[in-house]
């Protein structure tokens, strides 16, 4: 993304920093949008007049704004504002935990691979394209479908499907990096690959890392909420955004909020995470070859 | 060139290879199996379900299933539905079309009005318009594509009916102008993410070349600017547009897979979810290598074009 | 399921019949006309005329009716194919391609019933025009049994020994042991051309399987694989109609798709699974269309893996019983449509024992129940006894809504008591596998029809020695064991006779109501609906589907 392009007489509102406040201005609002979320998902339930598990079935399918039911209730009469940020915690713990899985095998194969060239890093390398040459929602499905489906298999799961990315990044920094003289230096100071892979090469290649990071969380959410709306994610009675939608298509002509609702909430935390990741990958100055 | 193409080549059936044995695993190291529906049936008992796992081959032990799988495959024979005993190909080329037809015209609209919005975009960087659109593109990226097609059938055909709630036709009618009635809510639901994709690249790519000394050079020469834009500017950024194009493809087709099964289209996403749900082993795996066939294909015609387009790159 | 002395007369099972009624309930205003022909008004057209589309929410996909089918292939069989004789909604067996119902009375079978024999019809062709044979009869026994043909069940047919073919209106063969049932499960065996498959290299993969030939009423036309299958009236027809000209089956793989475009008219029959129970109400005010609430054979329950530990006391299984609001249960998660059940046996059979004591939601009783048995609240709340625990897993379908709901629902129910229920709900292809087959599960929410056509026999699912898990071979996956209920469930297999029979029946009933190995929650109830213009649509409690005579099926002009 080129600044070079602006004209030199452009108004002040045009110039650069401007610019980049403004991105930044929105990795804020991000951030601010997901703190107040996360933080609504720990303390609210606490708050809330209804347990999220709490069945009354005379007052099923209330409307929002129902008595104190904000949110409306589910076709059990349960609250949905308390189910919603119920199921925050679950997606966001799964979203994150997915994400710091995936994270963690992508930078191993990346920096293996990328460190090791010839026949290791060649074959970790077809392995990646193999990952990313079938949609990952095909395996994604097929993985789920097949397992038990508690959070923690979901969270695997997930993992299992989008480390894909950060290994490509990582294995072409490490690639560019192991030429550079301090590695050049550390490889004649007689110090073990290992080391020179983790705590030389690795820290020069945290900016990408991080920043695709962030977006892998974005995309955690979405893929844990795709699965769980088919019926092969999170099971109930434990509340995902997902599963919330799962069979809110059912309801959708006489309780339309069943869907509204939870859909918006995944829309703000997944915009919420791109916007940071966009922020930070100005902020760190990572080329965007990956959006 | 035919160096390069063997290598390709060589890579692709590595990949497959990968591919193959990574889903077949996943498959069959799961309990379950093709037999679990016939569980409840009146009158069904283990006897008979033994015999019919026994006569299907499901009880050989999965490395000799495999082989067996792969040399099948080698000869051509991708093996038949456990569903309807039709041969693998022909059950997947029966639900293809449906899919494509809808990558299709969700491709064709969102690059139209991506590269659109891209060029118009990076011709007046940071004005309001691409403020705008750039906040839109990243939103868009972040809505659930289930979601999306949801709240769409709930405006357009539970409140306002205009348009059906699923399917790719009407039995009995099947006109162009059915087909497109029912393809619109879908199509559009697909469209969101790509157009965002789209409009995304393009004004990145737009904007790396406008600062370049040619444009800078044609625009010295006195052309109009418009003739500038279509003749120089647009023309140079499409060619990384092509290899996106082919790296997307896994994407579009993930994304058609999710549209399909809420608008219950009839295509290769509704086959993969129904052949799941029936273990129907043989057509998941044919699935899972055409599609990564059709992925590896996409990236290989992309290279290829970006070379025909663009002679200053060399394929080596 | 061995059968070995028949004394009894067979002719009285026929006679008396299975008396199962599908029972119909018109909806809204009072329709005189809604099981079978209309009282006045409408008669079928003269040439069959228009069309009819009936949506079906899974895809048919088996053409062969011998090979593994599930509901909604029987619907398309129906059509294409004739068995022997059929089973009428009442419970009775009517003629087919056979001319007369055998009995012990007519002569049909031996006194033993051991000997078989059946005549045919002489005027049936098939669709392409050959004549029907008893050659054609004597192929389709021999084929399912054939160990290379990958046929379903085989329950019964495996008795079957020495077939003769004494012309071509006549066949006789031999039984190794009187097994009653086997006119049931001859009620749905379809039989399949000889010159055709017998003809093809492998049956198991001949052309037939897509393209099929049948003697039905309709003749096959086309499949759109993913979307519909078109048949195509079969003017040549011996039996009843057919009156339209094409029928089509329609798959819907959305319920909420398949109700919208029932309400749009692209569908003019809802078939399986039919009305969503929430749509119920709405659906009564489609203007144009006849909505029907239809009982069926499948029994909901609660199936509890008897070899667990915390279900070894039976104090505890009343205790779970006494603590499922039942009725609420019905009433709100399924719009009251359901029956309340004490049994396996749908209310409309004949062996149906309508004597069981009735289940009352109470949690006092469910308390005392359990204090009395020395289950006593350990951590958490939670009961246990001797180191057991009192909790357990439930399990069923990941995806049907319903049962999700009534699962969560029963949760917080037994939690009132002290018992803790989790909930791990799997796909299907994981949970009906061996999860299901082999007893792996602690409990399962399930619906399961126990009937086989109208007959009563439950030795697979009862009997001591049909138990998976321990080396059995039928489907009692419950591992339930009782004695007494083996030797009734023998008893009853040797019985024929129709009065001594319901008696064993009913005490097989009463003795698994007392042990409690499942706990019945209700007979299920369909929401069905069709154009208003179509007659000749009547519900059979006794097939898995609801197009079972779409011969009859016409548009009222």
């Amino acid at each position: 993304m080129s600044a070079l392009a602006i004209p030199a007489q452009t108004p002040w509102w045009r110039s650069r920093g401007v610019r980049r406040f403004a991105r930044h201005r929105l990795a804020i609002i991000g951030l601010v949008m997901i703190t107040l979320l996360t933080l609504a998902c720990i303390v609210g339930p606490y708050l809330l007049p209804y347990d999220s598990l709490y069945i009354d079935l005379r007052a099923r399918f209330a409307p929002p704004l129902t008595g104190y039911h904000f949110l409306g209730t589910d076709p059990l009469g349960r609250d949905v504002a308390a189910r919603l940020l119920e199921a925050g915690r679950i997606s966001l713990l799964v979203g994150f935990f997915a994400m710091l899985l995936s994270t963690m095998i992508g930078t191993l194969i990346g920096v293996v691979s990328g460190y090791y060239r010839g026949a290791v890093g060649a074959t970790l390398m077809r392995i990646v394209d193999a990952f990313l040459s079938f949609p990952s929602i095909f395996l994604l499905l097929a993985l789920a479908a097949l397992l038990q489906p508690t959070p923690i298999m979901i969270t695997i799961i997930i993992a299992l499907t989008s480390w894909m990315e950060v290994a490509r990044i990582v294995e072409a920094e490490v690639r560019s990096l192991r030429e550079r003289d301090f590695v050049q230096a550390s490889r004649m100071m007689g110090l073990s690959s290992a080391h020179i892979m983790f705590r030389e090469i690795l820290p020069n290649a945290m900016g990408p890392i991080i920043v695709a990071a962030t977006l892998t969380v974005a995309r955690a959410i979405l893929l844990e909420a795709y699965v769980s709306f088919l019926g092969y994610g999170i099971q109930p009675p434990l509340p995902s955004w997902g599963n919330m939608l799962n069979g809110a298509q059912q309801y959708l002509s006489t309780a339309p909020w069943l869907a509204i609702i939870p859909g918006i909430t995944i829309t703000i935390a997944v915009t919420s995470f791109n916007f940071i990741g966009d922020g930070l990958r100005d902020a760190l100055d990572v080329r965007s070859d990956h959006m | 060139m035919a160096g390069y193409l063997l290598n390709r080549l060589w890579q692709s059936v590595v990949l497959l290879v990968i591919v193959s044995i990574i889903g077949f695993a996943v498959l069959n190291l799961t309990p379950g199996g093709p037999l679990s529906q016939f569980a409840l049936t009146p009158g069904m008992t283990q006897e008979a379900m033994d015999r019919i796992a026994e006569q299907m081959g499901l009880n050989r032990p999965l490395p000799v299933q495999y082989l067996d799988w792969g040399w099948r495959l080698l000869q051509g024979d991708w093996g038949t539905s456990y569903r309807d005993g039709q041969p693998v190909l022909d059950v997947i080329g029966r639900h293809i079309t449906a899919t494509l037809l809808l990558m299709g015209t969700s491709t064709a609209f969102s690059i139209a009005i991506g590269t659109w919005i891209g060029i118009h975009g990076a011709t007046r960087p940071y004005s309001i318009f691409d403020y705008t659109v750039t906040i839109g593109a990243m939103v868009a990226l972040s809505i659930p594509t289930f979601w999306f097609g949801l709240v769409g059938i709930y405006i357009f055909t539970l409140e306002l009916g205009w348009l059906p709630a699923g399917n790719m036709y009407t039995i009995g009618d099947g006109s162009v102008l059915d087909y497109l009635h029912h393809l619109i809510m879908p199509s559009l639901v697909l469209s969101l993410v790509n157009v965002a994709v789209w409009s995304r690249y393009m004004r990145t790519a737009t904007l790396d070349v406008i600062n370049q000394e040619f444009v800078k050079t044609a625009r010295a020469k006195g052309l109009t600017e418009r003739r500038v834009l279509m003749k120089h500017v647009v023309g140079n950024a499409m060619v990384p547009m092509i290899t996106l194009a082919g790296m997307q493809l896994p994407s579009i087709l993930g994304g058609a897979l999710v549209t399909e099964t809420v608008f219950t289209w009839p295509g290769m996403g509704r086959l993969f979810l129904d052949s799941l749900g029936y273990s129907d082993y043989p057509v998941v795996m044919g699935l899972l290598m055409v599609s990564a066939i059709l992925v590896l294909l996409g990236s290989l015609i992309a290279d290829l074009l970006v070379a025909l387009v663009d002679p200053r790159i060399r394929v080596s | 399921m061995r059968m070995t002395d028949q004394k009894a007369k067979f002719a009285a099972t026929r006679r008396q019949a299975l008396k199962m009624l599908g029972i119909t309930t018109a909806a809204g205003v009072f329709m005189p006309n809604l099981l079978g022909r209309p009282a006045f008004g409408a008669t079928p057209p003269e040439t069959p005329t228009g069309r009819i589309v009936v949506g079906f929410s899974q895809e048919p996909t088996v053409f062969n009716p011998l090979m593994p089918r599930i509901e909604v292939d029987d619907g398309v069989h129906f059509s294409l194919f004739d068995t022997l004789f059929r089973i009428a909604p009442d419970g009775s067996f009517t003629p087919g391609l056979a001319t007369e119902v055998p009995s012990i009375e007519n002569g049909g079978i031996s006194e033993d019933g051991l000997e078989w024999r059946v005549k045919l019809r002489d005027d049936v062709k098939w669709h392409d025009g050959e004549a029907f044979t008893a050659e054609d009869v004597k192929y389709t026994l021999e084929l399912i049994v054939n160990p290379n043909f990958r046929s379903w069940r085989t329950t019964g047919h495996t008795l079957v020994r020495d077939i003769t073919v004494v012309s071509p209106t006549e066949i006789t063969w031999k039984m190794e042991s009187a097994f009653a049932p086997y006119l049931s499960f001859l009620a749905d065996t379809f039989i399949v051309p000889e010159h055709i498959l017998g003809a093809a290299e492998d049956p198991n993969t001949a052309p037939f399987n897509n393209a099929p030939v049948g003697t039905g009423p309709f003749k096959w036309g086309s499949r759109t694989a993913g979307d519909h299958v078109e048949l195509i009236a079969n003017t040549e027809y011996f039996g009843e109609g057919p009156y339209v000209e094409r029928l089509i089956y329609k798959y819907i793989p959305d319920l909420t798709v398949l109700y919208t475009q029932f309400k749009s008219g692209d569908i003019d029959i809802i078939g399986s699974q039919y009305i969503t129970p929430d749509n119920y109400e709405e659906a009564k005010t489609l203007p144009g269309k006849v909505i029907t609430t239809v009982s069926t054979a499948t029994v909901e329950s609660i199936y509890l893996n008897m070899e667990r530990p915390q279900f070894k006391d039976l104090a505890v299984r009343q205790a779970i019983y006494a603590a499922i609001d039942k009725q609420t249960i019905i009433d709100a998660l399924y719009y009251g449509l359901p029956t309340p059940t004490e049994t396996y046996m749908p209310q409309e059979s004949a062996y149906f024992n309508p004597e069981l004591p009735k289940q009352s939601y109470d949690v006092e009783k469910a308390k005392q129940l359990l204090d009395e048995a020395g289950w006593v609240a350990g951590a958490g709340g939670i009961r246990e006894k001797d180191g057991v625990r009192l909790s357990f897993t439930n399990s069923t379908t990941s995806g049907n809504h319903l049962r999700e709901q009534a699962q969560q629902f029963i949760q917080q129910s037994l939690a009132e008591v002290g018992i803790e229920m989790k909930i791990s709900n799997l796909p299907p292809a994981v949970m009906w596998g061996e999860f299901w087959t082999q007893s792996q599960f602690d409990t399962a929410m399930v619906g399961v029809i126990f009937m086989i056509g109208a007959d009563p026999d439950v030795t697979y699912r009862f009997h001591s020695e049909a138990i998976p898990a321990q080396g059995g071979r039928g489907a009692n996956t419950g591992q339930y064991q009782n004695p007494e209920v083996d030797a009734l469930l023998e008893e009853g297999g040797k019985t024929f006779d129709q009065e001594k029979r319901k008696a064993i029946y009913r005490e097989v009933q009463a003795k698994i109501r007392a042990d409690l190995p499942f706990l019945p929650l209700f007979q299920n109830m369909t929401v069905r609906g069709r154009d208003a213009g179509i007659e000749g649509v009547e519900p059979n409690i006794n097939t898995r589907i609801d197009t079972w005579n779409t011969g009859s099926y016409y548009w009222a002009s």
